[in-house]
């Protein structure tokens, strides 16, 4: 669930349960009905509105830093009120409360995004240093535990407030001379032992709270197990080598299981979903808080790990790519190989647990349809036209008995069993998603997109129980070999850059051909912005891709009649498996367009299209 | 025969087991909330206390198994329960024929058939074969069309019988995302050029067979074929014409039950050409069916197009606040479709058959007055009376890219990525401007125009 009970939801000190609901101040409630059919508000009323609420902000609570964040939310459009009141907050209060505000930073970033994230990456280095060097040792490693969260934040799994920022961030915490997050591999720079012991206690926390909410959990039980002896090692002293090595595997591990924050169930949802909101148990700090302790204390955590690691399993976000899949059991066995662990809690590979996850769940879907199959067939009807007049089927106990819950925004129906439960949720969630998205883009416009093309639509099989497709294990025809060879030169036309002049990084530039802004990203290695997906071509920027399709075009009307085959067509340039893209035969230009549509989505969603489409039933 | 917009709402019970039937009268819409109780409209279950609206002059019913209490806007036509049931395959996979007269409820029988198989709880994604090239599917009237179906399709207005094909708009139910397979006819009659139509089929169901045989559980949940009424009955001339195109169908998607809709001539012809290796089922023509004359037709002909470059939202009758069209939340769901001015040379758009052609420059040099029917003829823009202005344009997808997989007809075997109108011809400039539902560049592609145009 939200990173929040991920990563908060741990047993607080010193504080108290209560089971009422929570004594909002000024009794905010979430509104159920979309906020621009309430009621407009001129932007100075709301700047005092939210500043006033913001005031309440002087303790760790997580029902009104939630009721701020939703405020925000609601009132995207007054965006750059929010940061100024916000900011404007933070410097004002003392130190000792400046941490709840972070943390409400923290969750209109990871959960809205655009554009607060955005507008708050404008001072958020400045107000964080300078926070962290008045704030005592405690909250100091609150502090850290955020920034670390924010590597991954965006809804993309990239640096919440870009690279840059994440940098400076950390190297300000961690030295000049530290590796910095950015990439998976650090660099060659030195490594700070209090840097890889920060980030080490920072993932064990991960680690711990996955094996509280979920026992059963192995692998993580042996991460934790690990984990521990790899601190007492790092403490005991290792070389530059070993560290940057510890690091890399940390970074690894983190990043397979980065937080997903976007996959937030309704809680900062205006969405109509009374049964997600039951009265919390709350926990409020016994005092004002001089440390603050943990926040959100006793936040009910549920299943919510457990669906991370399956997910994280089965559909391994993008960044994990380049790191060979069970980097870190492989580094493991290897030190436990070598005697510098002890074997006692042996390594399991992640993806033999979620195999064994899996066939639970298949068996338990099977035992399911073959319970319906037997419902079903128990009431014999004859295939006639006599037979299907007469007979009298249990049909309202088929639709409704089978399947109890209903969902109260579209209609549709789930079982009640634990993989039916799952669905609903996930359901639910795609509701949460697509409401966020259409109060975000409302007025933006929307388009129909292009139909898919043959070799999409064959292999477009996705499964409507969420598994996804068993990708792989069909043999590959020669069409979706053609599709997957010209996937991977899209990739490699993706992957060519033009880095930018310096002094020009502020500068605008777009694409002749599609006229879209050509996106710059900062190269960690070699310390330089770039324009990805670009080449130069007589001094104009071009998208690669664009470019590329440009010329097969132009080409392709050459040849139609003259009889040569082309080498690279839109209609293959999409892999199969891809299965959201919208338009995988798409015009010059569209492409790029549809893509952007994609990445907005999963931007949002923080989880792979192929998901999303898999959980839209 | 409704009361005026400001109708106050009325609260009906109906009878388990009965529907309500009604109707919206163009350009007005309607609001109907269920009360309390069970209640689906063609199959799509409703929530409690949510007020579904309806326009685009919708013909829907309300239909309770077990008795509901709904509130409306909308005079009662008559309610009377219609039999319902899903073919149930002993071993197979119903791969389902649906053949009737006009005005039989074929398409609401798909839809029923379609929603009750995906609301089972069982993952069944069924494939929906749409082979009227009247009605359109998700494309535009002219193309056939195939999408596997994963959440019921709602009813709310006649722009998008069978929902909706995928958009960039905020959507949350799966009918609403489809990912259609379709192909070009053109026409909106079958008899215009049935060879055409016979290959089309046969394409169609090459594709889904191809598709199914990757994807066991997509089998399992059958295919449901909609098809238009001309294969029911016609003037004796033409029975040679329809035997030809319903083998077409049996063939090409394998099908196990026919199912014919209240037309006992037909039932008995079907059960002689097929009883004795498929199953023959007659079902009664629902009581409800309106009888719908051509401007009717031709209105929603207009819808459906609007809809498929603009979208559609349904504005709520007055005073009802927080609606939904058919379970999706009503915000930004309007397209904004894109018009740009391209070259004559831009686009190659061709013509199947010369039945239309009119200019003897049409021809390829040459060629006889008469062209096959299903010779493609380069239509040149540049030419008074090429047809286009107002055309609606099938865009295809590219050609083969191995030169050796290339063949003579091949543009007949090209899918369809998407439709285009021809708004405006500028012979001096030699430009014409295209409305298209997204943008980018049209340039080398290949189209196909046909008998269908569309104006807003
Ligand atoms: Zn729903
Ligand atoms: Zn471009």
């Amino acid at each position: 669930m939200s990173l929040y009970q991920n990563y908060y939801a741990q047993p607080s000190y010193g504080s108290q349960t209560y089971t009422q609901p929570p004594p909002v101040a000024n009794g905010y409630h979430h509104p159920l009905t979309p906020p621009q059919a309430a009621y407009s508000v001129d932007p100075a009323t709301f700047r005092r509105d939210f500043s006033a609420r913001l005031s309440q902000l002087t303790v760790n609570s997580r029902p009104i830093i939630q009721g701020l964040s939703m405020y925000a939310h609601d009132y995207v459009r007054f965006a750059e009120i929010v940061a100024q009141c916000l900011e404007a907050h933070i410097r004002a209060v003392p130190p000792w409360v400046k941490l709840p505000s972070f943390y409400l930073l923290d969750m209109i970033s990871k959960n809205i995004f655009e554009p607060y994230a955005r507008l708050f990456s404008t001072f958020v280095i400045p107000l964080f240093l300078e926070t962290y060097q008045q704030v005592d040792e405690a909250t100091r490693s609150k502090m850290v535990e955020l920034v670390l969260t924010w590597r991954t934040g965006s809804p993309t799994g990239k640096e919440l407030f870009g690279v840059p920022a994440q940098v400076q961030i950390e190297r300000s915490i961690w030295g000049e001379t530290s590796s910095s997050s950015a990439s998976s591999h650090p660099s060659s720079g030195f490594i700070a032992k209090a840097q890889v012991l920060s980030e080490l206690e920072f993932t064990l926390g991960q680690k711990e709270r996955a094996v509280q909410a979920n026992p059963s959990d192995a692998t993580s039980q042996n991460h934790v197990h690990v984990l521990q002896q790899l601190r007492r090692l790092i403490e005991a002293g290792v070389s530059q080598d070993e560290l940057k090595q510890i690091l890399s595997q940390l970074r690894t591990l983190m990043r397979s299981n980065p937080p997903s924050t976007a996959s937030q169930p309704p809680q900062v949802s205006n969405t109509p979903v009374p049964s997600q909101w039951p009265s919390q148990p709350y926990t409020a700090p016994q005092s004002y808080p001089q440390t603050p302790s943990y926040p959100y204390a006793a936040y009910p955590s549920s299943k919510t790990e457990n669906t991370v690691s399956s997910s994280s399993a089965s559909v391994p976000p993008p960044s994990v790519a380049t790191v060979p899949a069970g980097g870190f059991a492989d580094l493991l066995s290897s030190l436990v190989k070598s005697g510098v662990l002890s074997n006692t809690g042996t390594p399991l590979g992640a993806g033999a647990t979620a195999k064994e996850d899996t066939l639970h769940s298949i068996n338990e879907e099977q035992e399911a349809s073959r319970t319906y199959r037997s419902f079903v067939l128990r009431h014999p009807i004859q295939l006639s036209t006599a037979g299907i007049t007469r007979g009298r089927p249990p049909i309202a106990e088929t639709l409704y008995d089978h399947l109890t819950s209903q969902c109260k925004q579209c209609g549709i129906r789930f079982s009640d069993s634990v993989t039916g439960k799952k669905v609903m949720e996930e359901h639910l969630d795609m509701h949460f998603k697509q409401n966020m998205k259409a109060n975000l883009n409302v007025g933006r416009g929307h388009s129909r997109s292009w139909y898919t093309g043959i070799d999409d639509w064959v292999h477009d099989t996705v499964d409507r129980k969420g598994k996804g497709r068993a990708d792989g294990s069909r043999p590959l025809s020669g069409k979706a070999a053609a599709a997957a060879d010209a996937a991977k030169r899209d990739a490699e036309l993706r992957a060519q850059f033009v880095v930018v002049p310096p002094g020009d990084e502020a500068k605008p530039i777009s694409c002749p051909i599609c006229k879209e802004t050509l996106k710059s990203e900062f190269l960690e290695d070699d310390e330089e912005w770039v324009w990805r997906n670009a080449v130069k071509k007589d001094e104009r920027i071009y998208h690669a891709t664009c470019r590329a399709e440009a010329l097969t075009n132009t080409l392709a009307s050459r040849l139609l009649n003259t009889g040569r085959s082309r080498s690279v067509t839109p209609e293959t340039q999409v892999l199969p498996s891809k299965k959201a893209s919208p338009s995988p035969e798409s015009l010059v230009g569209v492409k790029r367009k549809a893509e952007d549509i994609d990445s907005t989505l999963s931007q949002l969603e923080g989880t792979p299209p192929s998901k999303k489409l898999a959980i839209a039933s | 025969m409704f009361e005026s917009e400001t109708a106050t709402p009325r609260q009906w019970v109906l009878e388990l087991e009965s529907e309500y039937r009604f109707e919206v009268e163009a350009g007005s819409s309607c609001a109907i909330t269920l009360v309390k109780g069970r209640a689906e409209v063609f199959g799509a279950e409703l929530v409690e206390g949510k007020p579904y609206v309806f326009g685009s002059e919708c013909k829907a019913a309300i239909f309770t198994w077990l008795g509901c209490t709904i509130e409306m806007t909308l005079r009662k036509l008559h309610g009377s329960p219609v039999p319902e049931g899903e073919p149930e395959g002993s071993t197979e996979p119903p791969r389902v024929l649906i053949l009737g007269p006009e005005n039989s409820g074929k398409t609401t029988v798909c839809k029923i058939l379609v929603n009750y198989a995906v609301r089972s709880g069982q993952g069944w994604a069924p494939m929906l074969v749409n082979v009227d090239p009247s009605e359109g599917g998700w494309a535009v009237p002219g193309a056939l069309s195939a999408a596997a179906i994963s959440g019921p399709i709602a009813t709310c207005s006649t722009a998008n019988p069978l929902g909706s094909a995928a958009t960039s708009a905020p959507t949350t139910l799966a009918s609403n995302a489809l990912l259609p397979f379709a192909y070009w006819y053109g026409h909106d009659d079958t008899k215009k050029n049935s060879l055409l139509m016979d290959r089309l089929i046969r394409n169609l169901g090459m594709h889904i067979d191809d598709r199914l045989g990757n994807d066991p559980e997509g089998r399992t949940a059958g295919v449901i074929v909609d098809t238009p009424s001309s294969f029911a009955s016609g003037p004796g001339a033409t029975t040679e014409h329809r035997q030809k195109l319903i083998k077409a169908c049996i063939d090409a998607f394998q099908i196990n039950v026919i199912l014919v809709v209240g037309h006992e001539k037909l039932n008995v012809e079907m059960q002689r050409a097929y009883g004795s290796r498929l199953t023959v089922v007659k079902i009664p023509k629902s009581g409800g069916v309106v009888e719908l004359d051509r401007s009717y037709r031709e209105r929603v002909h207009n819808y459906q197009v609007h809809n498929y470059f603009y979208g559609e939202v349904i504005a709520p009758p007055p005073g009802v606040k927080s609606a939904t069209q058919g379970g999706e939340t009503l915000t930004d769901l309007n397209l904004a479709p894109s018009s740009t001015a391209v070259n004559f040379s831009d686009l190659k758009i061709y013509r199947i058959g010369a039945e239309t052609m009119a200019p003897s420059s049409a021809l390829p040099i040459g060629a006889a007055r008469v062209v096959s029917e299903m010779q493609p003829v380069a239509v040149d823009p540049s030419q008074p009376g090429s047809g286009l202005l107002n055309a609606i344009l099938a865009i295809l997808a590219p050609f083969h890219t191995d030169e050796r997989e290339r063949y003579d007809e091949e543009i007949l075997d090209l899918n369809v990525i998407g439709f285009v109108v021809v708004t405006n011809l500028d012979i001096a400039h030699k430009k014409m401007t295209i409305l298209s539902p997204t943008q980018g560049s049209l340039v080398g592609r290949t189209a196909l125009i046909g008998s269908l145009e569309w104006q807003e």
